[in-house]
């Protein structure tokens, strides 16, 4: 397992385990956070959207081509940032320990 | 083994090989195929029917466009067919009322705030590039979905608003694929012996990408062949009292139900003689004999007696030909162009 600290929006802040080679929105969704993480995975729903914490955001592999298009879409209906990353496209290993996310909001 | 003095080993392969042998060792063809015949299906209608070894919803829009849908909705699988209905010009899931196109795009999803980003990139639900042609509903199957790579011919017996006559035609089920059946074509030494046909009649096959022409008999049949779906035969033949000759058309065109089954459609045209003339009374004489019911003719239509060889053979991929069979290898070169394997483990462990 690898820790990773979620933060929410009014300021409050929680460490969770998250299981490795798996999605970080399956962590979020599975430890009562609120992210629902409706479609699995696929960049269908776009509710496991977060912004992660600028020190760790340019540490990630870029978004992919539906990973972006996921963001474009809620991007009509929410604020998207330069750190604003769908979850289940986060696979937690070990370089990923102590990353922080804020949830973010979604449509 | 027998009386002959023999030295060498027997070739055993001859003798085995039908063991192995499958009835029908091929995937659908890629092609044209008829689906419907137009009249029967109204603006607004739905219905399933079973063609190219699965299930497809048949509808027609409220504008008149043809629909054929894999049944199955993308969200959650429910079957279209059973429950949906044609809203517009749009199939509805009977389950949460998503709806698709006659090209498979969601177009709508009535509940979700942003639609999935797959549906503005590609359509989600399979459905087949569908054409009204002949009073007929055709469509183009692929097994990875690609577009159609040729055009169906204009056909003048069946597409002239005059000239033409003719409302005979035949529905048949063959138990066996279409290779089977069209390389019947080429095997002209059968009409002789299944057929009682007087003679073997010289045959010709020419190819051109998809379509082949056959000329058999030196011009008395001329076929144009478009693909696995679409023969047009046309016979011509001296008609004795005016010496002129006529052109009698069979359309067939045979769809695969599964892999080996196949449904035999044909029509059958001709030009519109005066009623009473001796051309009329001779070309529907014609005709008789192409159905094979033809009065004192010993001669014998396909209907008789091809089935009973389709419906029992296997397909040997290494067939003994002597002198004296059709041209049968380049013909099955020529239809091997129709085959396209899906890679079904490959294509579902793709992200």
């Amino acid at each position: 397992m690898t820790k990773v600290r979620v933060t929410w929006p009014g300021g409050s802040e929680q460490e969770l385990a998250a299981g490795k080679g798996r999605q970080l929105m399956e962590a979020l969704r599975d430890n009562n956070t609120g992210v629902q993480g409706t479609c699995g995975g696929q960049c269908a729903c776009g509710t496991c959207h977060v912004y992660v914490r600028e020190d760790w955001a340019g540490r990630l592999p870029p978004r992919t081509e539906d990973e972006q298009a996921m963001l474009d879409a809620i991007g009509e209906l929410v604020e998207i940032r330069p750190n604003s990353r769908l979850s289940c496209q986060i696979v937690v290993d070990d370089t990923l320990a102590g990353i922080s996310v804020e949830i973010g909001p979604v449509p | 083994m027998s009386a002959q003095p023999n030295t060498s080993p027997v070739n055993l392969k001859i003798l085995l090989e039908s063991q192995s042998m499958a009835r029908c060792p091929f995937p659908i063809p890629v092609g044209w195929y008829h689906v419907a015949f137009s009249d029967t299906l109204k603006p607004g209608e739905l219905r399933n029917i079973q063609l190219f070894g699965q299930e497809w919803v048949l509808f027609r829009t409220e504008s008149g466009k043809p629909g054929l849908s894999d049944p199955y909705c993308a969200h959650l699988g429910a079957h279209m067919g059973h429950g949906g209905k044609v809203c517009g010009e749009h199939l509805r899931c009977p389950f949460h009322h998503w709806e698709y196109d006659t090209d498979g795009w969601c177009k709508t999803i009535p509940y979700a705030k942003v639609m999935p980003p797959i549906t503005k990139k590609q359509p989600i639900v399979r459905m087949l590039p569908a054409v009204e042609r002949y009073g007929m509903i055709w469509a183009w199957y692929h097994p990875l979905c690609e577009a159609p790579s040729w055009e169906l011919p204009y056909i003048p017996e069946m597409e002239d608003k005059t000239g033409y006559a003719g409302q005979r035609r035949g529905t048949w089920t063959a138990n066996t694929c279409i290779q089977e059946i069209a390389e019947n074509g080429v095997d002209v030494a059968h009409l002789k012996f299944l057929h009682n046909a007087p003679m073997i009649p010289p045959v010709e096959a020419t190819y051109d990408g998809p379509k082949m022409r056959l000329n058999i008999g030196q011009g008395y049949i001329i076929g144009d062949i478009y693909g696995p779906g679409l023969n047009v035969m046309r016979f011509h033949q001296k008609e004795p009292t005016t010496g002129k000759v006529i052109t009698a058309t069979m359309i067939s065109y045979t769809v695969p139900v599964t892999a080996d089954k196949s449904q035999m459609n044909m029509s059958f045209r001709h030009v519109d003689f005066p009623a009473g003339s001796p051309e009329l009374a001779f070309t529907k004489k014609q005709i008789d004999h192409m159905i094979g019911a033809a009065e004192g003719e010993e001669s014998a239509g396909f209907e008789s007696v091809d089935f009973i060889v389709w419906n029992n053979k296997k397909f040997r991929a290494n067939p003994l030909l002597c002198d004296g069979d059709g041209p049968i290898f380049p013909f099955r070169k020529w239809f091997s162009q129709f085959y396209v394997n899906a890679d079904m483990a490959k294509i579902l462990s793709s992200a």
